[in-house]
């Protein structure tokens, strides 16, 4: 948590020198949920609501046989916003090979064939992954497929999504994204903006007003 | 904090969503586990782990657009498996431990029990209703991420 603090300060130091940000008429915006929700107590405050808890996992010590969990899948949460794009919103990204869309509402009895025809006329299926209910054999429901451009994928989605496969509606979209819309360097700018606005001073009330809401961030 | 709100690419609907999957043990190869994670962000978190001939710690971790998010949430809903309780399941052992926690808009499961070897021990428990449907979503979870991380990370063989 340090480090993101002083990492907040530094930018504002930066920051304060950029005349660019004069023209901006942006409002500070409320934090992103950069905090993993998963620790036992449920603490996480969403509505205020009191949240049901249910589970062993709730009453049991963490005896020996299970590792903390931030050390078993390494929690590179905080520091890892590998985001890429350009600060905007979040994007589709490309994955090792190709482009990957997610269709959902796929009808049960959909064959792999049904889905590489519809699929197909956009540009050529380089993989198409469509997974049955462990249980039933049936479709799951869902299918991932796979295009080699951008381009043979957006067309994809803009004309399959909402269309109808075997008497059900099946809606497509991109399966992979950029992240949440918070880019990192854009958030240091919304927080300094809103301290700009709230007090006309230097850097160091804009400083005392940044380490507030990294607060926020556990 | 971690809110539910649109912000969040629109994907928590009804409130917030978080999943994770544990699977493991400890033995002659180290702590072998098999763990993912969804977080409410949109983050989807893969880890494999086993010293078996000294190897090392997989881990993946990319961002899902919020319709994988939904999907998952449909597969959770579909199951029935927030209406389950694990108090009557087998308690972790030497052979293994699983773990499934999920948070659903005010609802947060957290079951732990022992690996599944197949139904034989989903009949022979005392609540084989309730744990057969543990034992199908995990597979059904399983399936789909995998699906989601080979498509994203995996290269695929040379065809000749």
């Amino acid at each position: 948590m340090a480090a993101v603090t002083s990492a907040d300060l530094e930018a504002v130091d930066f920051d304060l020198e950029d005349d660019d940000l004069m023209d901006e008429d942006v409002v500070a915006e409320p934090l992103p949920a950069a905090a993993p929700a998963s620790r036992l107590r449920s603490t996480i405050a969403g509505d205020g609501a009191p949240r049901k808890t249910k589970g062993r996992g709730f009453r049991e010590d963490r005896d020996s046989s299970s590792v903390p969990r931030d050390s078993r899948s390494g929690d590179g949460g905080r520091g890892d916003l590998d985001s890429l794009g350009s600060g905007g919103g979040p994007a589709p990204i490309r994955s090792i090979e190709g482009w990957i869309v997610l269709a959902t509402g796929v009808h049960e009895e959909a064959q792999e064939d049904d889905l590489h025809n519809a699929f197909a006329e956009f540009g050529q299926v380089r993989n198409l992954h469509l997974n049955l209910d462990r249980r039933t054999g049936f479709v799951k429901g869902y299918a991932l497929v796979e295009y080699e451009n951008f381009e043979e994928a957006q067309a994809a989605i803009k004309e399959l999504d909402g269309t109808v496969l075997h008497t059900e509606i099946m809606n497509v979209d991109w399966a992979f994204s950029s992240g949440p819309a918070k880019h990192r360097s854009s958030q240091k700018r919304y927080f300094l903006l809103g301290s700009r606005t709230m007090s006309l001073v230097g850097k160091k009330e804009a400083r005392f007003q940044l380490s507030i809401p990294s607060f926020f961030l556990r | 904090m971690a809110t539910a709100g649109g912000d969040n690419g629109g994907g928590a609907a009804d409130g917030e969503f978080y999943l994770r999957y544990y699977v493991g043990h400890k033995g002659k190869f180290g702590h072998e586990f098999l763990e993912f994670e969804f977080r409410p962000d949109g983050k989807l978190r893969y880890a494999n782990n086993s010293n078996y001939k000294n190897d090392t710690m997989i881990r993946k971790e990319v961002f899902v657009s919020p319709s994988v998010l939904r999907e998952a949430r449909r597969i959770i809903q579909e199951s029935d498996i927030m209406k389950e309780d694990d108090s009557n399941w087998p308690e972790p052992d030497r052979i293994g431990r699983q773990e499934l926690e999920i948070v659903m808009g005010n609802e947060h499961i957290s079951f732990t029990t022992s690996k599944i070897g197949s139904l034989v021990d989903v009949q022979s428990s005392k609540d084989p209703e309730g744990l057969r449907i543990f034992y199908y979503l995990v597979q059904d979870l399983k399936c789909f991420v995998f699906s989601l991380i080979n498509l994203h990370f995996k290269i695929k063989p040379i065809q000749s």
